[in-house]
């Protein structure tokens, strides 16, 4: 058995050196599929065709002439209003859920845009999330349901989901912008598809959750189906939902920055400019304006929904009128008045003082960020591509990933790999992959040794945990474009700031992962080794981290999958790679490029993906009989 | 006359088939018929025999209990009687009216008005509050809301649930959910009860207390009940008769003195073996014949041994046996009794 194992691994040996030497560096650039012309020739097509063809002058141009209309007719509604009745509207319909604290944080929240004065840019950035947020719940929970009831249905939408959110968003933005042109229509469409497929999944598995029992129960009396969907499968579906309509709005805020992109404008363009102009501290509290919509539209829309049990605050129909009247009398007054306008602006005042602190901690840790980011530049990333793109054959490569895949997914995935990197270098994009592979591997590192020993740590003391979780939750919503700007300030534009902006991204899902997975090792495994008289030292390396392998390895696999969904970030603040392609391609006249850009990308995430869920299904203790 | 037996009993299965799997059904019950057991037939053609041939009426009134372990069949043949499982083959009359062969509306009407079901993880909705559930029924048949709720409101005082209508049912425990469950299908005032193992997720002294309380219901309403269960205990406490099930068919049926006296093969026997007998047999079981002195005590020949032991101890003198009518067949003894206490621990 041995012997047969060593003849292999001198077989493997034999053949990655032969490889080596008769292959060549880098990927042959003449092997190209041409995925970029068909997309060029559509592009040309599009544009001589938009003004005669039935596809747009009886689905597209209706499409969008609704979309236009619904984004309209909010904003100017919503800026039409007195400032002062947004707060007081947030307000009472959250308060009447009886969350006091929450509501008044909720109404704060609705006057922070104006604050710092950004009110006009936050209507039209509320006015596109709620348009794309609608259209999703309408389109999401029918869609969800019938997938939940049909089966066939359900196995052809998966692949197609699961597509939609592993394409970069930049790359999907390109035909839809071939489509619906630039502005404000092609971004709420860009926007629904991206945040749709949580509100679909979400619905879907509310409704397949619903007990057997109760649904035998609705049959047993005679219930119609109709009567069943309705009264049983989709009520106890609603707190699935509301979360789905939750996913779909952090989703929503998730690509603001990357819709200003086509014109989305907004707090997003805001952002965008205080990138350029390089003011972390206006893009902080601009950013900050977007977690505040995202905040209310999330609250909002929970308090909408009612909950069975949740208590409300009793209200008659009569001081219900009473207080919409209120409302209407007080937003006419307002209007004679002029306060449609929001009255006061701290402009920049708090954002200087945090351009002031990036200031000094630039200047006074340079001696450690100068040679940090010498180092992975000089040091590691560009060895790392010189190595992965001229040092090393690509045939050898390949054969390498192959094996890899076979020791730890096995054939299937050996042959999987083997052509999606083929396919990599076949779209011409060799070299862009090897970039951002790279900076993907340099970030994924830190991202380990940051976050395993911080979960580990927490896993074991709660309090700590609890803690923390609330600054976990926060650096998760905010846009991660904005993790990048203080960094380069503090690192200059280059790959560093994008690998240590993807870094923090991708930390705090790791940190709770790991920290989840030592938590629920099982008790009575630790109190056994402590009756034998294991130290706390041995019951964590001995029992605790070997039980929460599984926990880590998934831990690792999300840092990698959120890592990569940084790369188009870091495309922004100057990391090149695939990620500056996609945005080449989006804003220049070659979006053919996008194609290209988007199946090497998706390639590279499903195969990181697979072989890490592999590793981690291996190091799983065999199930029970 | 089947006819008139037709009339009598509330509902009556015959040849009640279930196959499981991919395909048409008849190779596997013609498997079944030659005599295959239901391992062989999974490994020969990959499909399952769930219920095999399973034949039993139901008199009204009468508590028709399906005692089985887990796998043999004993769910699924409870769901084939209301077809939330369609059958595979057979009839299963109501009232003479063959379920199988109702359409859709003609089967939720006789959900709707003949048959309830209480469910073994309650299968309560925790969406509504406890009247709403128990209204459901009701609900389902567009009764208002005021009659439903009227009528919910009675049903559960007769539970023993008074004061709870507004709660949801996840802030019950356990027992009062399932006295939830039960109120549900006494609303609509079913001819016939199903009950699918309704007391096995309930912790045993809850579980004694339920059982008592489905003895108590069952004195005043002499509703039909089909019940399941995995306990042989609960069985003999509360079936008029028993079925005990195993791999997909009866194995025996009869009264719980029938059963315990004679079981009629191994695997019914490995259950018997540990019923304390007093507690099931008559006194008719131990009876021999003779005939006591004047003045002798009496007991009737139905009532169960271990009434009559304090008696035994008591005083040694014999015990006349008389039966329903009155009239002697024989005496009973300490020697009797003590004799079949000795066989049981054998």
């Amino acid at each position: 058995m041995i012997k047969r194992y060593r003849s292999l691994a001198i077989s493997v040996v034999v053949i990655l050196i032969g490889l080596q030497v008769l292959g060549s560096g880098g990927f042959p650039k003449s092997w190209n599929i041409g995925l970029s012309e068909p997309i060029n020739t559509w592009q040309s097509w599009i544009r001589s065709n938009r003004d005669q063809h039935w596809m747009f002058t009886f689905i597209l141009n209706p499409i969008t002439w609704t979309v236009e209309l619904g984004l309209n007719v909010t904003e100017s509604f919503i800026g039409w209003l007195p400032w002062f009745i947004p707060p007081v509207v947030v307000f009472a319909i959250i308060a009447r859920r009886k969350k006091w604290v929450m509501a008044g944080f909720a109404a704060f929240a609705v006057v922070y845009p104006g604050l710092v004065g950004v009110w006009q840019e936050s209507i039209e950035t509320i006015s596109l999330m709620a348009v794309s947020v609608g259209i999703c719940i309408l389109l999401g929970v029918p869609i969800g349901v019938w997938t939940a009831l049909n089966k066939r249905v359900e196995s052809t939408l998966r692949p197609v989901l699961d597509a939609m959110q592993t394409v970069p968003a930049t790359v999907y933005l390109i035909p839809i912008v071939l489509l619906f042109g630039i502005g404000k229509v092609p971004a709420a469409i860009a926007t629904v598809v991206y945040a749709l497929p949580p509100m679909i999944r979400l619905t879907s598995l509310g409704v397949q959750q619903v007990p057997r029992s109760a649904i035998e129960a609705g049959q047993m009396f005679g219930a119609t189906k109709r009567q069943i969907l309705s009264r049983i499968q989709l009520p106890l579906a609603v707190p699935s939902i509301v979360a789905g309509i939750n996913q779909t709005v952090m989703m929503a805020l998730g690509i603001v920055v990357i819709a200003t992109l086509v014109g989305a404008g907004g707090l997003g363009q805001e952002i965008n400019q205080t990138v350029r102009q390089l003011s972390p501290g206006r893009g902080l509290v601009v950013s900050l304006a977007v977690v505040a919509v995202a905040f209310v539209l999330d609250r909002v829309s929970m308090a909408l929904i009612s909950q069975p049990g949740s208590s409300t605050v009793k209200t008659s129909r009569k001081a219900l009128i009473g207080f919409v009247a209120a409302l209407v009398l007080a937003t006419l007054i307002g209007r004679i008045i002029g306060w449609h306008q929001f009255p006061i602006s701290f402009g920049t005042s708090f954002a200087d003082p945090i351009d002031t602190a990036v200031n000094w901690f630039r200047d006074t840790f340079s001696f450690i960020t100068r040679p940090f980011n010498d180092f992975i530049v000089r040091d590691v990333l560009i060895r790392a591509q010189k190595l992965l793109n001229s040092t090393l054959s690509w045939q050898m490569i390949i054969f390498a990933a192959m094996v890899i895949s076979y020791v730890v997914a096995g054939w299937k995935m050996a042959v999987t790999t083997a052509i999606g990197v083929l396919t990599i270098g076949l779209t011409g994009r060799w070299l862009d992959a090897v970039d951002t592979l790279s900076q993907t591997v340099v970030a994924v590192i830190l991202s380990v040794l940051i976050a395993l020993p911080i979960g580990v740590w927490l896993g074991r003391r709660p309090r700590a945990e609890a803690a923390l979780s609330p600054i976990l939750d926060s650096l998760q919503t905010i846009p991660p474009l904005i993790y990048a700007i203080p960094f380069v300030m503090i690192f200059t534009v280059g790959p560093v700031p994008g690998v240590v902006a993807a870094v923090v991204y991708a930390i705090p899902p790791g940190i709770r992962l790991t920290s989840l997975g030592i938590r629920q090792v099982n008790k009575e495994s630790i109190e056994a080794a402590t009756t034998f008289g294991a130290t706390d030292r041995q019951v964590l390396w001995g029992v605790r981290i070997p039980l929460a392998m599984p926990s880590i390895i998934l831990a690792i696999n999300q840092m990698v999958m959120m890592v990569l969904a940084m790369a188009i970030i870091a495309g922004m603040v100057g990391g090149g790679g695939l990620g500056y392609r996609s945005i080449e391609a989006l804003t220049g006249p070659n979006k053919g490029l996008g194609a290209e850009v988007g199946v090497a990308i998706v390639i590279m995430a499903t195969i990181l993906d697979r072989l890490t869920q592999a590793t981690a299904k291996r190091l799983q203790a065999p199930a029970a009989i | 006359m089947s006819v008139s037996g037709d009339a009598f009993n509330a509902i009556e299965v015959r040849n009640v088939w279930k196959v499981f799997g991919q395909g048409s059904p008849e190779p596997a019950i013609a498997l079944a018929k030659a005599g295959s057991t239901r391992q062989d037939i999974i490994s020969s053609i990959d499909q399952t025999v769930a219920v095999r041939d399973v034949s039993f009426s139901v008199a009204r009134g009468e508590t028709f209990v399906v005692m089985g372990l887990s796998g043999s069949g004993k769910s699924t043949l409870i769901r084939c009687l209301s077809r939330l499982i369609e059958p595979t083959a057979g009839e299963v009359l109501l009232n003479g009216e063959d379920l199988l062969a109702m359409n859709d509306d003609q089967l939720r009407e006789v959900r709707r008005g003949k048959i309830s079901m209480v469910f073994q993880h309650f299968g309560l909705f925790p969406h509504r509050k406890v009247i709403d559930n128990i209204a459901y029924g009701l609900e389902v048949q567009k009764v208002d809301k005021a009659t439903r709720h009227a009528r919910a409101t009675e049903v559960l005082n007769i539970v023993g649930l008074d004061g709870w209508a507004d709660r949801y049912p996840q802030q019950l425990s356990g027992g009062m959910q399932q006295r939830v469950g039960l109120a549900r299908a006494l609303a609509v005032d079913p001819e016939i009860l199903l009950f699918d193992e309704p007391f096995s997720a309930l912790d045993p002294l809850i579980r004694k207390e339920m059982q008592d309380e489905l003895i108590r219901l069952q004195k005043t309403m002499q509703r039909t009940i089909i019940f399941i269960t995995h306990d042989f205990a609960e069985a003999l406490r509360l079936g008029d008769r028993i079925a005990i099930m195993k791999d997909g068919s009866f194995d025996q049926v009869g009264t719980p003195e029938e059963i315990v006296s004679n079981p009629a093969t191994p695997y019914v026997r490995e259950f018997v073996n540990d019923v304390p007998r007093a507690k099931v047999l008559s006194v008719g079981a131990v009876t021999v014949p003779g005939s006591a002195p004047h003045g002798a005590r009496t007991v009737s020949a139905t009532s169960r041994i271990e009434t009559i032991i304090p008696m035994l101890l008591d005083n040694d003198e014999a015990i006349r046996v008389v039966d329903d009518n009155g009239t002697e067949i024989g005496v009973v003894n300490r020697h009797n009794v003590a004799s079949m206490l000795q066989a049981e621990q054998q």
